[in-house]
């Protein structure tokens, strides 16, 4: 038991060292994904529709709120609508705004003790957009705190451009992107198994006491770390150039990546169960990858794609991950509401396994 | 009787009492690829502290009969014991107690040497530090370097190392020299003989008569999946004849035809091996 606890660490850790190392596995996974996003986040990204429609309804009339109204009429990450609380918020309800911001009485006054009230009002039915409004409010709130506390310069609201309009190309495309990587990381384990059979790797192992299971138990682990990782690295880019905002949960998203790594491993395992020499065996992994990465739904919608395909897209694994990634990180779905995806991906990791296991050889 | 047998007169008669000093024992060792016999019934002991070589040609069942001993293969027939444990029940303790080189081992490309015997040395339950093992083969300076960068001579060096990352009492090498210089052979040979110096039991297999002659203490000819001849190899010469022996074996009837060699005074047997010449 001691020996293949340890055995199994010393074989996770090189598994770790070995897939670091491989440069076609990080290229293919991790670079392909973060090319996509800075091209097509460059290309879309900066698109002018990202404007928060805010609706102001200053109840204070100050010069103090007189200034502010200015101000954020200034913000071009801004659409600023002025009128009464009750129109503004009728605009909330039928979608024609997407936050409302009331300056109540004693806004100015208050200002000076330290107790100036501002009212916000959210569009619930739109996640991301709530998201992205409460950001901008509270960035614009922080501005202003910093102003009055007298901390010099006060930032240029203009720069804060957090403002999301409806869902952009970038937001869109992040899940599509980090479910690319989780298939180009896991599926190709085909190939190497096939390797380690040819070059009689497996077979060096076979004549020591390693557990063939272990062997493998490692491999499967290494690779969802490895995914998790690399889905990380591709995600903080996301966030952090393009802004992309995450509005389900952190973990819901871990394991839905991971369940999404399992699904491809096994679909690997089958490929290096059945491919008898490398050639063949890069060759379905392609004939596997490049067909789902297109008709996946990583790139574009497949929604308007024609009838005939529809059968091949409805069986391909990632159109299922990809729509549980998009749920979770664009929709804030929980788990019960992508659990169609969450099943199709069960599914596809019982049969495989099963389908490989049967057809395994070591030699 | 086992102990008498290895004086260096006649060919040895296997006896059943005589496991003794004996590490492994074959009986009936019998596989089959499809209906091509690999290894035909065959039994011999190999003794505590010797170097028993396998000789023979190409396809004559040495390395099948090797990966059955080393828990790679399973025999259709035959009792294998391999330092007391059938290898077949009790295959993983069997194995935590040999070492192994495979023929032309090829190993992970994206480790390095030593990491590579540290991982192999975590398969077992004792294991000789990686350092150790990189002095032991003169590699040091190939500490960090990738498998695939060393040269032939590294590489089986490398290979033998981990065959030895466990400190094992036996220890099978599968045609350790096959395709190096020379030099780097006579350095495997230096190499292998300490091992024997050191108590350690090798089995090895070749084709080269002269290796098996320099090495083993004693020797079983294999040929189309028999064993033709078991001998030291001073007992091998005096009764079969050294030259007919050796290019008979060597080159099957690529060189010189069977007749030609049955019309040799020397030669006492000559065969067509299947699917030869």
């Amino acid at each position: 038991m001691m020996q293949t606890v340890k055995s199994f660490g010393a074989m996770l850790r090189a598994s770790l060292t070995m897939l670091r190392r491989n440069r076609l596995l990080v290229i293919t996974s991790l670079g392909l994904a973060l090319i996509s996003i800075f091209v097509f986040g460059w290309l879309f990204g900066s698109d002018g529709s990202a404007q928060l429609r805010l609706g102001l309804v200053d109840e204070d009339h100050t010069s103090v709120s007189v200034q502010l109204t200015s101000q954020l009429r200034a913000n071009d990450s801004l659409r600023l609508h002025t009128g009464s609380q009750s129109a503004e918020v009728a605009a909330l309800r039928a979608g024609n705004r997407d936050a409302v911001l009331v300056i109540t009485p004693g806004f100015g006054a208050g200002l000076a003790s330290g107790q100036a009230p501002l009212q916000v009002y959210y569009n619930q039915s739109n996640p991301v957009t709530q998201a992205a409004a409460r950001g901008a409010i509270q960035s614009i709130v922080a501005n202003l705190n910093a102003g009055i506390t007298g901390r010099p310069p006060v930032v240029r609201l203009s720069e804060q451009a957090v403002s999301v309009r409806s869902l952009r190309q970038i937001d869109w495309l992040t899940p599509g992107m980090l479910g690319q990587l989780v298939m180009w990381a896991n599926l190709s384990v085909g190939i190497v198994l096939v390797q380690w059979r040819k070059q009689g790797i497996l077979r060096r192992i076979a004549a020591t006491p390693l557990r063939p299971s272990v062997l493998i138990g490692s491999q499967i682990l290494a690779r969802v770390l490895i995914s998790v990782a690399q889905g990380a690295v591709l995600l903080a880019v996301a966030i952090i150039v393009f802004r992309v905002h995450i509005v389900g949960s952190w973990l819901a998203l871990g394991l839905v990546v991971a369940l999404g790594s399992l699904a491809m491993l096994s679909i690997g395992f089958v490929i290096g169960s059945f491919a008898r020499s490398q050639e063949v065996s890069q060759t379905l992994n392609f004939l596997v990858s490049f067909p789902m990465m297109f008709l996946g739904g990583s790139y574009f919608p497949t929604t308007s794609a024609p009838a005939f395909l529809a059968p091949v897209i409805q069986a391909m694994p990632l159109t299922y991950l990809n729509d549980a990634l998009r749920g979770i990180i664009n929709n804030g779905a929980g788990l019960a509401a992508i659990q169609t995806d969450v099943l199709v991906l069960a599914a596809w990791m019982v049969v495989a396994l099963i389908v490989s296991i049967r057809a395994f050889r070591w030699a | 009787m086992a102990l008498a047998s290895r004086q260096p007169v006649g060919a040895e008669t296997l006896s059943a009492g005589g496991q003794g000093d004996s590490i492994v024992t074959v009986r009936d060792l019998t596989k089959r690829y499809g209906r091509t016999i690999a290894v035909d019934g065959i039994s011999f002991d190999i003794h505590r502290g010797e170097i028993f070589g396998l000789l023979g040609p190409n396809g004559a069942g040495k390395t099948t009969t090797l990966e059955i001993l080393e828990g790679i293969r399973v025999a259709d027939k035959g009792d294998v014991r391999v330092d007391g444990l059938d290898i077949r029940r009790n295959r993983r303790a069997a194995q935590a107690r040999i070492g192994v080189q495979l023929q032309a081992t090829t190993l992970f490309e994206e480790l390095t040497v030593r990491e590579t015997l540290a991982l192999f040395g975590s398969f077992y339950p004792r294991a000789i530090s990686p350092d150790s093992l990189l002095a032991d083969i003169a590699l040091e300076e190939k500490a960090r370097a990738r498998p695939q960068d060393l040269s032939g001579g590294q590489r089986q060096r490398l290979a033998l190392a981990l065959a030895l990352v466990n400190d094992p009492s036996l220890v099978f090498l599968d045609e350790p020299t096959t395709g190096l210089d020379p030099q780097s052979r006579r350095m495997l040979w230096d190499t292998i003989l300490r091992l024997r110096e050191r108590g350690k039991t090798v089995v090895l297999t070749t084709h080269f008569m002269d290796e098996a002659q320099s090495l083993a203490d004693r020797i079983a000819i294999l040929d189309a999946g028999r064993i033709i001849a078991q001998d030291t190899p001073a007992g091998l010469i005096g009764t079969l004849g050294a030259k007919a022996t050796i290019e008979g074996v060597v080159e099957p009837g690529n060189v010189v035809s069977v007749d030609e060699l049955r019309g040799l005074a020397a030669v006492a047997e000559a065969r067509e091996r299947g699917g030869g010449c």
